[in-house]
């Protein structure tokens, strides 16, 4: 059922192009989609700009619905969508605008090793990672948390795993908000997502999350690069997972939750997958509580993954991860709302900034970024592809300026996952892969080849735009050597 | 009968049935093929019940494959036969399955949830048509 979007699109200037508010009645604001002439033509090819122009239907919502060049289509809210409300004009909070896989995102691994160290082991690191990290459908962590140990955990965050010696303080301060949200109540989440939980912290999961062995490939900004401890030919280890199905029984539970809430509170919504509630009511409350407690699981979740990374290059490499200077550079959320404090209409607010599939990249200087990026800007992690590519950008201030401190999260697909297993047509992808010199494992063929280079974007694509549109900036492009996924 | 359908980052199941009873059973069915390779490796050793009380066909179906994947994803059961009456938007279901087992199983797909996104139970002019798209 593929739909190209009919509606219009105005060019405001070679990144961005504009949803006018007369599109439909009831948008409160205009839609704005950062992208190019060439990558805008994929972008028409489904409803995601009709998503856009649902999303500013949403009370509250300041300046613009907004998309990233890497958008695509999601269920309510488009996949590369960003949204602020302000709760003092009846804001609302949407679970739809953070999505199932709650506070999912990305963290990079630095390392002294360099890439010929490592490629006579490639394959037994690999093999090792592959054995050692648990992935997949229906797979338990080896980590065992109690009902009272969990609860810790939602509340505390990264801090609470470190503090029982899984990682290091240093850990902490380099995760995106210290790895850890104020607020979040263990109470608000319930006990079917607690049940869900319960054996998933440390499992990387399935789908499109995975753990891979990088190559800095090119450094584009040596000082930022020289700051996050990055230069050509290092090893490095990017992780991308989430929530697990703790997150997604919170989402869901919400969304069970707000089936009524749209019409008590007199909101008028395009499509029922947009449910949201007043930031200030009891049902917004309970979800941003439950939210934040499902972030929090989340860091944990990438915090063991990072961890058992870091024991098996011990093993392999026969020196400790300390040793190894395998450092955590910076872990960013993708999939997440965060109280934020923005320019809107020439005043300084607090808004609700929702992310769905969006990354924050706050500019040099900004009080949220630890000390030793301060100069630069945030680190950006982009995860790419697992044939061509991945990125480490800069936040910069054009961010702050067009879309609340936001710039993309990835390469986006291009391919719908039948699109992509047909395309493959009984292809072997890893062997594929291996003749490129990336050795791939995965619990599933099937989710290789719907997860095969083919079937997303070319995230140089996408990292262009947003540099171009000065969201964020280049700082080194990485390819992948190995690849572990569910 | 059922067949999936694209959306970009995600599934759609199509599923069309004579009557709702088979409509819900043959949806199980389609979202569990999702998960499970070849459905037909999946033997009925265990046996569980579902009551779910509706409020529309649409969130009753949505509520009936939400409390399959919450088993599998809690209690790691496969299922691959149901049996369903649906009585005045109410459901009563039986569904067959055993424990994973990696062995025996090859897993195809981690479904993270059912959304509600097109979610669609209709009548047609010979029977019943179900929508759902799977966040993969």
């Amino acid at each position: 059922m593929k739909e190209t979007y009919q509606g219009p699109l105005e060019r405001v200037n070679e990144c961005c192009w504009r949803i006018p508010k007369s599109y439909k009645q009831g948008m409160r604001v205009p839609g704005l989609i950062f992208s190019d002439e060439r990558l805008l033509e994929a972008v028409k090819k489904d409803q995601a700009p009709e998503q856009v122009a649902n999303v500013a239907f949403l009370p509250g919502i300041q300046y613009a619905s907004l998309a990233m060049p890497d958008i695509h289509w999601g269920y309510g809210f488009c996949i590369g969508g960003v949204c602020a409300t302000d709760p003092d004009e009846g804001g609302v909070i949407s679970p739809g605008g953070v999505g199932y896989d709650i506070n999912c995102g990305v963290r990079l691994v630095r390392s002294n090793l360099y890439y010929q160290d490592v490629k006579p082991h490639l394959r037994q690191l690999v093999e090792e990672l592959f054995r050692q990290v648990p992935t997949g459908v229906g797979k338990s962590g080896k980590y065992r948390f109690d009902k009272k140990e969990l609860k810790h955990l939602l509340a505390e965050g990264s801090s609470y795993v470190v503090g029982r010696g899984l990682g290091s303080p240093g850990d902490l301060e380099y995760t995106e908000a210290g790895g850890h949200l104020d607020g979040a109540d263990p109470d608000a989440v319930s006990d079917r997502a607690q049940t869900r939980g319960a054996d998933q912290c440390g499992t990387l999961g399935s789908g499109n999350h995975f753990l891979e062995v990088q190559v800095v490939d090119h450094v584009f900004d040596e000082a930022a690069a020289g700051a996050m401890g990055l230069e050509k030919d290092m090893i490095c280890v990017m992780i991308h997972s989430g929530s697990r199905g703790l997150g997604y029984q919170v989402c869901d539970d919400a969304l069970a939750m707000l089936r009524q809430t749209p019409e008590k509170y007199g909101i008028s919504l395009p499509d029922r997958q947009l449910a949201c509630a007043p930031v200030n009511s009891p049902e917004g409350q309970k979800y941003i509580a439950a939210m934040r407690a499902a972030a929090n699981f989340a860091w944990c979740n990438r915090q063991l993954l990072m961890q058992q990374a870091r024991e098996v290059f011990g093993t392999i490499f026969g020196q400790s991860w300390q040793e190894l200077q395998m450092n955590l550079v910076y872990d960013v959320c993708h999939n997440i709302a965060k109280f934020e404090e923005h320019e809107a209409n020439g005043k300084r607010r607090r808004l609700w900034v929702h992310r769905k599939g969006a990354t924050r990249a706050f500019p040099p200087n900004h009080p949220e970024i630890p000390a030793a990026y301060r100069k630069i800007g945030q680190p950006v992690i982009i995860p790419g592809d697992m044939g061509r590519a991945s990125w480490v950008l800069a936040g910069r201030q054009g961010s702050m300026e067009q879309t609340f401190g936001t710039t993309c999260h990835g390469a986006g697909r291009a391919m719908s996952r039948t699109a992509a297993i047909k395309e493959a047509g009984g292809r072997n992808i890893a062997k594929e892969l291996e003749a490129r010199g990336v050795i791939a494992r995965a619990q599933s063929r099937r989710g290789l080849a719907e997860e095969q280079p083919k079937a997303y974007k070319n995230v140089d694509e996408v990292v262009e735009v947003v540099h171009k549109a000065g969201l964020s900036a280049k700082v080194a492009r990485m390819r992948p050597i190995g690849v572990i996924k569910g | 009968m059922y067949e999936t359908f694209e959306h970009t980052a995600d599934l759609g199941l199509r599923v069309r049935a004579p009557d709702l009873d088979q409509l819900f059973g043959e949806a199980a069915q389609a979202l569990f093929s999702t998960i499970v390779d070849d459905l037909a490796t999946v033997r009925p050793t265990q046996k569980i019940d579902v009551n779910l009380k509706g409020e529309d066909l649409g969130y009753l179906l949505f509520d009936w494959l939400n409390e399959l994947l919450y088993r599998f994803d809690t209690e790691h059961l496969l299922f691959g036969k149901f049996e369903v009456r649906i009585e005045n938007q109410n459901l009563h279901a039986a569904a067959w399955g055993e424990p994973f087992d990696p062995s025996r199983h090859s897993l195809a797909h981690e479904v993270k949830a059912i959304t509600y996104h097109r979610l669609k139970v209709e009548k047609e002019k010979d029977g019943w048509l179900a929508e759902v798209i799977v966040d993969i």
